[in-house]
This record gives C-alpha cells, sequence and structure tokens, in this order.
C-alpha cells in the first residue's frame, strides 16, 4: 500500500525539483493568506509553480522544430490556464495569489538547453514535478472544489508529459502508474 | 410479460425510494473504489476484445491491457484491506461491436471509455475519505489519462484534446 516512486520519476522529478524550486515552485505561500488550513499557501505555491512552468514552456519550445513547437505553445497555454484556476481559488479564499515573474528573472534558474534533446528531458522532468505536486496536494487541500481542481489539473499535466514522450520518440503511456502505485 | 411488468413497476418504486437518501449521502469509500474497479474491468475488456479481433495495434494494446490489470490488481487489494470482495466483471457495453470494425474506430471508443474513467477517478478523488489512497488513486488516473493521449497517437490525431 506504500506508494512506490519509480526511479526516473524520482531522478527526473528531483532534477526538477532543484531547478524550479529557484525559480517559483519554491516561492513562499503568499503572506495575506486567510487562515492556516485553509489551503490557500499550498495553492499559492502551486501557482506559483504553474507561473514558472509557463516560463519553462517558453523557453522549451524555443529549442522545438514543427510540431513539437506547436506543442509547447499549446501547453504553456494550459499552464497558463491552470495559474490562473489555481489563484481563482485563492481568491475565493480571501487571499492574494503570486504573480508570475518576468521571462528574465526565471530564465537563469532553467537547466541550460542547447538541443531538442535537452528541451524535451527538461519538459519530462517539468511534467513529472507538476504531476507529483498536484497528487501530493490532494492530502492537504481540505475542500473538495479544490481537491477536484488539482486532480483535473493533474490529468492535463500527465497528458502534458505524454506528449513530451511522443515526441521524444518514446512510448506515451509507459507505467501504469504514474507517481507511485497502489 | 403481466410478470415482468410487475417486477418492473416495483423495481422502479423500489429506486424511487431509496434515490432520494442515496443522492443525499456520500458514497463510502469501499462504493466508490468499487465503481472504479468496475470501470477498469470494462476496460480490460475492451482491450482483451480489440486484441483479439485485431482492432488495436498489438503492442499498444498489450502494453494498455498490462496497465488495466495492475491498476485492477491495486484496487482489488484495496478493497480486500476493507474487508471487501472484488464485485465481478461487468459486461462491455453493446457498442463495442461497432468499434471493433476498424482500429481508428476502436481508438476513438477506447478514447471515450478511458475519459469517462478519468472523469469516475476525479468525482471520487475529490471526495474520497481516506487519505492515505488519494497519491495511488491519483496515480492510476494519471496513467489513464496518458493512455488517451497514446490513443490519439495511434492512429495520427492530434495529441491534445
Amino acid at each position: 500500500m506504500q506508494p512506490k516512486i519509480s526511479r526516473r520519476a524520482a531522478l527526473g522529478g528531483g532534477a526538477a525539483a532543484v531547478v524550479l524550486a529557484s525559480c517559483g515552485g519554491g516561492d513562499p505561500p503568499p503572506s495575506d493568506e486567510p487562515a492556516a488550513g485553509s489551503g490557500a499557501g499550498l495553492l499559492g505555491s502551486l501557482a506559483a509553480l504553474e507561473h514558472a512552468a509557463a516560463a519553462a514552456w517558453a523557453a522549451i519550445g524555443e529549442e522545438l522544430r514543427g510540431e513539437g513547437r506547436d506543442y509547447a505553445r499549446r501547453i504553456r497555454e494550459r499552464e497558463l490556464r491552470h495559474a490562473e484556476r489555481v489563484s481563482e481559488l485563492i481568491r475565493s479564499l480571501g487571499g492574494a495569489p503570486p504573480e508570475g515573474r518576468s521571462r528574465e528573472e526565471y530564465a537563469p534558474s532553467f537547466a541550460r538547453l542547447r538541443s531538442e534533446a535537452d528541451a524535451l528531458h527538461f519538459a519530462a522532468d517539468l511534467e513529472e514535478k507538476l504531476v507529483r505536486s498536484y497528487l501530493d496536494a490532494l492530502r492537504s487541500l481540505p475542500e473538495e472544489d479544490q481537491r477536484r481542481a488539482a486532480a483535473e489539473i493533474a490529468a492535463e499535466e500527465a497528458e502534458d508529459l505524454a506528449v513530451v514522450h511522443v515526441l521524444a520518440g518514446t512510448p506515451a503511456a509507459p507505467y501504469p502508474f504514474v507517481t507511485g502505485t497502489l | 410479460m403481466i410478470v415482468r411488468r410487475r417486477e418492473l413497476v416495483a423495481a422502479g418504486a423500489a429506486l424511487a425510494l431509496a434515490r432520494p437518501a442515496a443522492a443525499a449521502a456520500q458514497p463510502s469509500d469501499v462504493e466508490q473504489l468499487e465503481r472504479l474497479l468496475a470501470l477498469e474491468h470494462r476496460l480490460e475488456a475492451a482491450y482483451e476484445t480489440a486484441l483479439a479481433r485485431d482492432a488495436i495495434e498489438p503492442r499498444l494494446g498489450e502494453t494498455l491491457l498490462a496497465h488495466e490489470r495492475e491498476h485492477i490488481r491495486g484496487l482489488t487489494q484495496a478493497l480486500a484491506a476493507r474487508g471487501r470482495r472484488a464485485p465481478r466483471a461487468t459486461a462491455p457495453p453493446p457498442q463495442l461491436g461497432s468499434a471493433l470494425a476498424s482500429r481508428a474506430a476502436f481508438a476513438r471508443y477506447a478514447t471515450g471509455l478511458e475519459a469517462e474513467t478519468v472523469a469516475a477517478y476525479q468525482d471520487v478523488l475529490a471526495t474520497f475519505r481516506d487519505e492515505r489512497l488519494l497519491q495511488p488513486l491519483g496515480s492510476i488516473m494519471t496513467a489513464t489519462a496518458q493512455h488517451e493521449v497514446a490513443l490519439r497517437d495511434a492512429v495520427g490525431r492530434d495529441l491534445l484534446r
């Protein structure tokens, strides 16, 4: 019953976590959060992570060509929608969601991307980190609408990860459990 | 015929009486797991049949079938831990017959089944009481979402919805 983490997930998620901890994912929750235990703090961290992910996808897209670049643009737009959806949940609690930073502020903290393969590797790490963050959040979010949003966004992040797999020439759905097992 | 009608009327009345209480009450964790298990069995049956009829590329079909069996194993274990025997598989829906006409038709059909299953997991994750199972159930849900991408890829469709 203990969740098992695949080696790739552990390594990849860790790499992305290191990168994103310094570019938004590790931002402290908003200082004017409504109340402890309301979920606002965790949601603030997720919104910050989404802003960082959107900036990362802009950088990833620059290294991709053809349909890869088109998918990068669409996935970036999805990350921005996720950021807005999470921010709306924070506002509904009376909190102020974090703003995204400028691209220049995020850029130094991203992995250096010298090729399409670098970009897809970084993208896979990033999406694994996002999936895990939302699934981990399920345990701590107290409200049904918060948990539903986390579940729905996690599913979209998993789709994005599958798209990255396809672009890299590997199976879209390689494992029966994306981040663990029953 | 008359007996059957009577039975239907009686069953309908019982259902009508039961519905308000059932709608008001949140399903138990066991009921939610049983619902998910039934959906996973439906997917298993669909991929088994598609493989037998060559309605899916064999490698992809075997992979997705293996995943569904892992999901079934996990859900069955979770139910057993709660003292429940896993319910038997439900019959595949009748539309499966026409979906077997071609690989493209089956991919569309299976994508729909996978999407329904993802939506069911999302319902469960929003209301499930046992916090220890949220991450593992979410892990199955996200793998199921990836199945949709795999099926779209198999027939050259846009990978994203």
